[in-house]
């Protein structure tokens, strides 16, 4: 799956473009993706602070295509999550990059980092699974 | 004891009014109950939260933020004296695809308070269909209290 076709997915689901990312990486297990900050992702208006939802969000959008590069046609159905909020997410750009720690006949477990300034300062990290039947 | 004061309603009310930009202001969250016991929400559907074409399916992320959110809520109702509050983690199970396009309910409260710490859980319908719940969560955020709450900070303009 090239990064152009999972990326033309993408801005064609109705949720992705009010998140606004793109995939900037994509192989075997991994994804890698970048969202552009928009005032609708705001938690905490006066710090303009990302909401936490918004972060889950961008997370579970790219575990799962970490999951299922061909989403379009059957997406992978998330079970559930855990997240870690480590750091507030300010005003900017926000990356996320999954990895599939398990991917069985049935189920996968999708470990996710995000960060701004420094992957080494995470934003959160989640734990996501998916059911894939 | 579940009765709460008139000058916390109106406080309340200036909180959500206050979200005049962001994710809060953009779900467009109606208060339906609100006690220290616990909160309930109406979210409307909204089109831009869904996955599929025919706009149907929500994004499991929303009903995540949506959780978020209305913990947060549920703590500034039951907390006295809460000035900031910041989500440590959460937890979300999906239990049925969100499929529909009716309205949105919740229902969270806040089960355990310390000075430091809050613990929430919450649950999440289609309304109409509470006996078909298609998420439950539960959060714990960390608090810090003071004389400014961060609502009066929003009001003011001013970080707090």
């Amino acid at each position: 799956m090239d990064l152009q076709t999972v990326n033309a997915n993408v801005s064609r689901v109705p949720f992705f473009r009010f998140l606004n990312f793109e995939v900037q990486s994509l192989d075997n297990l991994h994804a890698a993706a970048e969202m552009t900050f928009e005032s609708r992702h705001i938690g905490n208006p006066v710090m303009e602070y990302y909401h936490g939802g918004i972060i889950a969000s961008l997370m579970e959008a790219i575990a799962a295509i970490a999951v299922r590069p061909d989403f379009a046609e059957a997406p992978a159905k998330p079970i559930n999550l855990t997240v870690d909020y480590l750091r507030p997410a300010v005003k900017g750009p926000l990356y996320a990059c999954a990895n599939v720690t398990r991917k069985g006949k049935r189920i996968a477990s999708v470990s996710v980092i995000s960060w701004q300034t420094a992957r080494e300062k995470p934003i959160a990290e989640g734990l996501y699974h998916f059911l894939l039947v | 004891m579940s009765d709460i004061t008139q000058k916390k309603r109106e406080q309340i009310a200036q909180m959500w009014n206050a979200r005049g930009k962001g994710l809060i202001s953009h779900m467009e969250l109606e208060i339906e109950e609100v006690s220290t016991e616990g909160v309930k929400v109406r979210m409307p559907f909204n089109p831009d939260f869904c996955v599929d074409r025919e706009q149907t399916l929500l994004h499991g992320g929303i009903l995540t933020a949506l959780l978020d959110s209305v913990f947060g809520l549920a703590n500034f109702v039951a907390i006295e004296g809460v000035s900031t509050m910041a989500t440590l983690d959460l937890r979300v199970d999906y239990l049925r695809p969100a499929h529909s396009r009716a309205d949105i309910i919740v229902r969270a409260h806040c089960f355990r308070q310390t000075r430091h710490i809050a613990f929430n859980s919450g649950s999440i319908w289609f309304d109409g269909h509470e006996d078909a719940e298609i998420a439950r969560g539960s959060a714990s955020f960390a608090l810090t209290h003071g004389e400014t709450s961060m609502f009066e900070a929003i009001r003011k303009g001013k970080a707090s």
